[in-house]
Formats: structure tokens, C-alpha cells, sequence
């Protein structure tokens, strides 16, 4: 009795320690999360000492190793595997947790603690951990170090074995080989069988005959080096019924080796999208600042391009496969998925997402990615493309920010077209980008030389700029939203405040220099501060 | 407001219907004409009056709707691209000097209109996406461009050809403030020594400026039209 409420309160006091807690989730993170930065280290030391304790040990087949090498092997090496795998055999499960469970079940049906149920219950879930296969590679990892059995030092292998945790690739492929268990399973027993029936015949024909096959080994042994085409030759029939039991193995040989290609070759192209697509969401999830598209459409395509060439990151969404392919050969991070499902996102942190841009061809997809996305994250900023000019409203409702229509941007320049012809090639070409002229946003940051300074003391010429205007941010009460307000060719008395918006032109070099030489001033501000 | 047009625009589509609305918003008189009356409906039911019923093939028909009006722009703003095509080859073919417009949405499409001719190419597609990217990269800009584009009628482009004897021929561009003087500013200009192409002043050749050299400059109407008097060019 006593032992078990000793147990309860010692779960209790586990379950309440926050140290315990962040302790034991730094070590789950750093073991087995795979977005975890720091695993990435972790996963590289491991690779270290792996391979050179490998190295150590083939060295020391042929010549005595120096006493320190000896030393790090099997002290160091060892030490770090046998905690790793305790490490590992803590983190798999939360031991606290079962108890706490039991205790609550038995509070809640009236019926004494049962102590023997929870420790069989903590055990059996620990022994899963110890004979999972990877568990088992890390435990017979260990064995090496112990010199004195000669035998165990096969076990190095499995310390090569070990790489399999630490590297994604490797486990793919064993993941890929997986997904044809039972085909797999098949051929294994389809060359079982054709070993066995042709081994033993080969067996029974020659056994006299042939001075080479002596026992039902060497039989089997022909029997596989023949089917795999391999053929060393060492054995070989040399009586008629031997030879044609040959010929035909090895037709069947050649039959169960295209079996084994297909089955790879296939389970490889079936899994290939799925490890592509990881590998892009992996991608995808090192971003920062990165915007989605849904819906690889022409706009969108258009976007993707500038984006790509400002060198922005972006990516792209679309449920139709040949459309990512497309978008894959621009050299896009895609993924194919139907963005007005949730599961779409579940990979996607919208912390680090910029906007997310809805240009399906549909108002209606549209409508559905924006709740879509609205019901991740109440801040995400949304654009969503709108075909009816009607669904404006029903778009603003399904929350996004700002709506893009092609054809009341259209509507805008159609207009201005025929008035003012110049001006929108001009506007376009700035737009574009296309002349290597552009139109930037300079922001008065607070110290550099801009501040506080009149425009005329700003010798726009001598940058070779052209100063537009200028976004003035303001507050009309404390508390309101701020709105931004555009000031055309301001009076070159107005005077710069930090966070005001010059809006300039010129060339990309000039607007890079000026840039450039804001930020400088504000940083030495930054270092006299 | 510089003086007013009249547009004949084809198409009532999505496309036809914003563009006409933006035309008749500026002032501009516009005629619209379609293939089907269903289109016209809607378009009639938006107050346009200047309705025609028209099949794009029929030369005739063109023809006659064209001598019967001034028009001084023709539109071609169909949804379907290869109709915008087709109709500004059967313009040029049929009146040479009636400058047209169309929009397309792939830079295919805009080869095809010039090679057919069009004066002026609206590629929408383009223009959306790029305005997309300015909303989320250079919000500031993008605000700015609208502002002097669109929101605020007063500030205006314009381009002046300077005349002979005029104060500016002869003159050096640095040696001018435009934008303290006359509150106006000089974005580019066509220098007539260099070429017939446009130049953006940043490009920082300090041009000299002659008698029929173009100057590209952004201002208030009302300031524009005080520096054109100044050049001695009729408003």
C-alpha cells in the first residue's frame, strides 16, 4: 500500500515540476523531432562518432591501435551510446503519466490502486521501445566495445547500422521497401522454393557424380548463385539431368530477378511524389517570410516569375498534379494539394507566412481557401483573386485582406490609356521593372541621416533620384488605426519624421546605393547610442 | 480634364463591362457593341445608352457603324482573346488611322495584337500581377501609384514637346528646378540628339534640352498647365 502511494505522489510531483517537463521535452526534441534545430548537430556528432569508431575498429583487425584511440572507442563511444539509449528508452514514453491514469481510473470507479497492473503496463510499454528494430540496432551498437569476445565485433556492423537514425535518405528507402512488404514476401518465398526444389534435385542428380557438391549446402548454394545469374562457376553440373535442371533455373532466374527490379522500381515511382513532396514541405518549413499561392494560375504565374526573379520566397498550392509538375520544372517549391481542405495547411506555420494569395479561377475556391486559411490563423494576411465583382463582399466576409480583380485593374488602365498614354507606359515600365528603372519604398529610419532633416537638405539629384512623394503615417487619435497618407511633391520645407515613406525613382543601382546608405547612418546612430 | 472621347468598345464581358464603367467614370463617351443582346442587357441596364448589336465578321456592318460615328478610340475588351485579334486586324484592314486598344492576357497574345496592329496593349494578367506584388512588397508604392494614378484627378502626366525659342531650348535639364519652381516633376524625356526613345532622368545625363525634345513630367493639372503657358505651348 505504502509503496504504491509513494508511486502516486511521486507521479504527481513528476507531472507537476515544469524543470522536469522542459528537461525531458529538450531531450525528446533533440532525439526524435525531426524540425527541431538542433537535432540537426546532435544527428551530425552521432554520424562523427559512428563512423570513426567504425574506422577504429577495421583498423584495429590488422594493427594494434594507439592506447588513447582505444580509450575514446570504447569509454567515449560506448558512453555516448549507452546514454543515448537510455535517453532514448526515457523519452519514448511518460511513465507518470500511466500512473496518474490509473490512479484517476481507480478514484473514479471506487476500487483500490492497483499497483502490479501499472507497473506490467509501464514495463510492457518499455519493451516495446527495447525490441523495436531500431532499438535493438542501437543495443547490439554497444556490444563491439567489449574487446575480449572477438566474436561481438561483427556487431560493428550495426553501428553502421545506427546511420539509419540519423539520416533521413537511408530511412527512406527502408520506408519505400516497406510499402512492398507483401510483394517483397512473395519473392522471398518464390526463391525459397525454387533454391529448394532445384538445390535439392541438383543434390539428388550429382550428389556422386560431381566432386564439388558434397552435402545439401553446396547444392543450395549452386542452386542461388545460379538463379541470381551470378554464376561463379566454382560448381557446375556435369551430367545431363544436372544441366537441363540448370537451364531451366536460370530462365526462372531471370524471371525472379525482373520480379525484384519491378517491385523496387515500382514502389520507388509510387513513393517518389510523397518523398518529394516531404522534402519540399521540409524546404518550406526552413523559410522565413515566405508567401503561399493557392491556385497556379496565369496571374499566379506571372507573380511567381517576379517573385522569383526579386529573389522572394514563395510557395505554391494547387490540387491539379500536372500543374505543380509545371511549376516544379520552373524550379518553384509546389506541392500538390487541395487548399480548400484543411489538411492542406497542417504543415504550414503561418507565423512565418507573409500572405497568402487565393488566385483559383473560381470565386467560389477562393471563398473557400480564405475560411480555409482564416480558420489557421486569425492574422494571416489574404489576397483573393475575384472573377464576379459581386462575391467582393462575400470574399472580405470569408476574411480576406485585399482582393485582386484582373478586371477592374483592367477597368483602371483601360481608362487611363487613352489620356494619358505616357504615363501608363512609363508607370508600366516602372511597374515591370522592365528598364531597370523603379519605384521603391525608402523608409526613414530612425537615425540615419534622414531624419528630422528638410527636404531641401536632401540632394536627391546628387542620388540620382527622383523624389515622388511621400507616406506621412498617422494617427488621427491616440489609440485609432494608423492610415497612411500620400503627400504628391511635398514642399521642400516638410520636414522627415522616422517612419515616414519616401517614395522614389531611378535605377536600381541608385535606389540600392541610397538604400544602402540609409541603413548605414541609422546603424552608426545605433553604435553612438 | 483633357477633352473628352468617344469610345467605341466591343465587348460586355467582364473585361468590357469594368473598363466601360472606368471610360464613362472619366468623362469619355462610350458607345458599346456586342454580338449578343444579352451582353447589351446588362450594359443597358448600367445606363449606357450608345448600344449596337454587331457581328465582329460582318465588314459591312463595321464599316457602316464606324462611318455613321466619330469615333476617336476604338476598344476591343472581349473576354475571349482571339476575338480582340481578330477584330483589330479587321479595323486596320478596313480604317487605318483609328488608333485602337485591346487587352490580352499572355504575352503571346500581346505579340499577336501588335503584329496586328493595335496601338495600344493592355496585358491584364501582367498588370494584376505585378500590382499584386507592389500590395505585398511595396505597399507604400503601390499606394502612391494609385494615389497619382487613379485616386487623385488633380495630378496629371503629361508630355510637352518644347517649343522653338521657347526658355527651356537650349538649357542644360540640371540647371532647371522643376520641382521647386514649378511644382512639377520630370520624370524623362525624349532627347531628339540621343534618339527617339524615352529616357528616365535618373539615368543622371545632365541632357540638353532643344526645341522638339519631349519632356515627360508628373504635377497637379493646374500647375502643368501654368509651366506649359510659361513655354509659350497652347493649353
Amino acid at each position: 500500500m505504502k509503496f504504491s502511494q509513494l508511486l502516486v505522489d511521486l507521479a504527481f510531483l513528476i507531472d507537476n515540476s515544469l524543470r522536469y517537463q522542459r528537461i525531458k521535452r529538450f531531450f525528446r526534441n533533440l532525439l526524435e523531432n525531426d524540425d527541431y534545430p538542433y537535432k540537426k548537430y546532435f544527428d551530425y556528432f552521432m554520424i562523427f562518432l559512428i563512423l570513426s569508431s567504425v574506422a577504429i575498429i577495421i583498423e584495429e583487425v590488422k594493427t594494434p591501435i594507439s592506447k588513447w584511440l582505444y580509450y575514446y572507442d570504447v569509454y567515449f563511444v560506448t558512453g555516448v551510446f549507452i546514454i543515448e539509449y537510455l535517453l532514448r528508452l526515457w523519452v519514448y514514453n511518460d511513465v507518470h503519466k500511466i500512473i496518474i491514469a490509473e490512479y484517476e481510473e481507480s478514484l473514479f470507479l471506487e476500487r483500490p490502486f492497483d499497483t502490479k497492473r501499472v507497473l506490467k503496463e509501464i514495463i510492457k510499454k518499455k519493451l516495446e521501445y527495447i525490441f523495436s528494430p531500431l532499438a535493438i540496432i542501437d543495443l547490439l551498437a554497444i556490444l563491439p566495445s567489449y574487446r575480449e569476445l572477438r566474436i561481438l565485433r561483427i556487431f560493428v556492423l550495426f553501428r553502421v547500422f545506427k546511420l539509419l537514425r540519423y539520416s533521413q535518405n537511408i530511412s527512406h528507402f527502408f520506408q519505400v521497401l516497406a510499402s512492398k512488404k507483401i510483394e517483397l514476401f512473395t519473392l522471398l518465398m518464390l526463391v525459397a522454393f525454387t533454391i529448394l526444389v532445384s538445390g535439392i534435385s541438383i543434390y539428388v542428380f550429382e550428389e556422386h557424380q560431381n566432386p564439388h557438391i558434397n552435402t545439401l549446402y553446396d547444392a543450395f548454394y549452386w542452386a542461388l548463385v545460379t538463379i541470381s545469374t551470378v554464376g561463379y562457376g566454382d560448381i557446375s553440373p556435369v551430367t545431363h539431368e544436372g544441366r537441363t535442371i540448370t537451364m531451366i533455373i536460370i530462365l526462372v532466374g531471370v524471371g525472379l530477378i525482373s520480379f525484384a527490379t519491378s517491385i523496387i522500381v515500382s514502389a520507388f515511382s509510387e513513393k517518389l511524389d510523397e518523398i518529394r513532396e516531404n522534402r519540399i514541405i521540409h524546404t518550406a518549413k526552413k523559410l522565413d517570410n515566405y508567401y503561399v499561392i493557392c491556385g497556379f494560375t496565369h496571374m499566379a504565374q506571372l507573380l511567381a516569375k517576379r517573385f522569383k526573379r526579386e529573389g522572394i520566397d514563395f510557395l505554391v498550392i494547387d490540387n491539379d498534379p500536372s500543374v505543380v509538375e509545371r511549376a516544379l520544372a520552373e524550379g518553384y517549391l509546389a506541392i500538390c494539394e487541395d487548399a480548400t481542405q484543411a489538411d492542406a495547411f497542417r504543415h504550414i506555420n503561418f507565423d512565418h507566412v507573409k500572405a497568402v494569395m487565393a488566385l483559383t479561377q473560381t470565386d467560389m475556391h477562393n471563398i473557400y481557401i480564405c475560411l480555409n486559411i482564416r480558420s489557421f490563423s486569425k492574422k494571416c494576411f489574404i489576397i483573393s483573386n475575384a472573377v464576379d465583382p459581386n462575391t467582393h463582399k462575400k470574399l472580405k466576409l470569408a476574411g480576406a485582406d485585399y482582393i485582386i480583380s484582373p478586371y477592374i485593374t483592367a477597368g483602371f488602365f483601360a481608362a487611363k490609356i487613352i489620356d494619358e498614354p505616357i504615363a501608363i507606359e512609363a508607370i508600366n515600365d516602372i511597374l515591370i521593372a522592365r528598364k531597370n528603372a523603379l519605384c521603391e519604398q525608402v523608409e526613414v529610419i530612425k537615425g540615419s541621416f534622414l531624419e528630422g532633416k528638410r527636404l531641401k537638405e536632401i540632394d536627391f539629384d546628387r542620388y540620382k533620384l527622383i523624389l515622388l512623394g511621400i507616406v506621412k503615417i498617422e494617427q488621427s487619435l491616440p489609440g485609432e488605426k494608423f492610415y497612411h497618407k500620400f503627400i504628391f511633391n511635398p514642399d521642400e520645407d516638410l520636414r522627415l519624421e522616422a517612419g515616414d515613406i519616401l517614395i522614389v525613382m531611378g535605377y536600381t543601382v541608385s535606389i540600392a546605393n541610397f538604400k544602402s546608405q540609409v541603413i548605414e547612418s541609422s546603424l552608426k546612430y545605433g553604435k553612438k547610442a | 480634364m483633357a477633352k473628352k472621347h468617344k469610345i467605341l468598345l466591343f465587348g460586355f464581358g467582364r473585361y468590357g463591362e469594368q473598363i466601360a464603367k472606368n471610360l464613362a467614370l472619366d468623362g469619355h463617351k462610350v458607345a458599346i457593341a456586342a454580338p449578343s443582346k444579352e451582353e447589351l442587357k446588362i450594359a443597358s441596364k448600367d445606363g449606357f445608352e450608345d448600344l449596337y448589336v454587331i457581328d465582329i465578321e460582318d465588314d459591312a456592318q463595321l464599316t457602316d457603324l464606324i462611318l455613321d460615328h466619330d469615333f476617336t478610340h476604338i476598344f476591343c475588351a472581349f473576354d475571349e482573346e482571339e476575338k480582340n485579334i481578330y477584330l483589330t486586324i479587321t479595323f486596320k484592314s478596313l480604317f487605318r488611322h483609328i488608333p485602337i486598344i485591346a487587352i490580352c492576357e499572355s504575352k503571346e497574345t500581346e505579340r499577336k495584337l501588335r503584329l496586328a496592329g493595335a496601338d495600344r496593349v493592355i496585358d491584364t494578367m501582367v498588370a494584376a500581377a505585378n500590382r499584386l506584388y507592389y500590395i505585398v512588397e511595396k505597399p507604400a508604392v503601390a499606394e502612391a501609384i494609385d494615389e497619382i494614378l487613379f485616386k487623385d484627378k488633380s495630378i496629371v502626366f503629361e508630355e510637352i514637346e518644347i517649343p522653338k525659342g521657347s526658355f527651356l531650348d537650349g538649357v542644360n535639364i540640371k540647371d532647371i528646378a522643376f520641382s521647386k519652381k514649378y511644382k512639377i516633376i520630370v520624370i524623362g524625356l525624349v532627347d531628339r540628339e540621343l534618339g527617339n526613345r524615352f529616357i528616365f532622368v535618373t539615368r543622371g545625363i545632365n541632357h540638353k534640352i532643344d526645341a522638339g525634345d519631349v519632356l515627360v513630367v508628373v504635377g497637379k493639372k493646374e500647375d502643368i498647365d501654368n509651366f506649359k503657358k510659361l513655354l509659350g505651348v497652347r493649353v
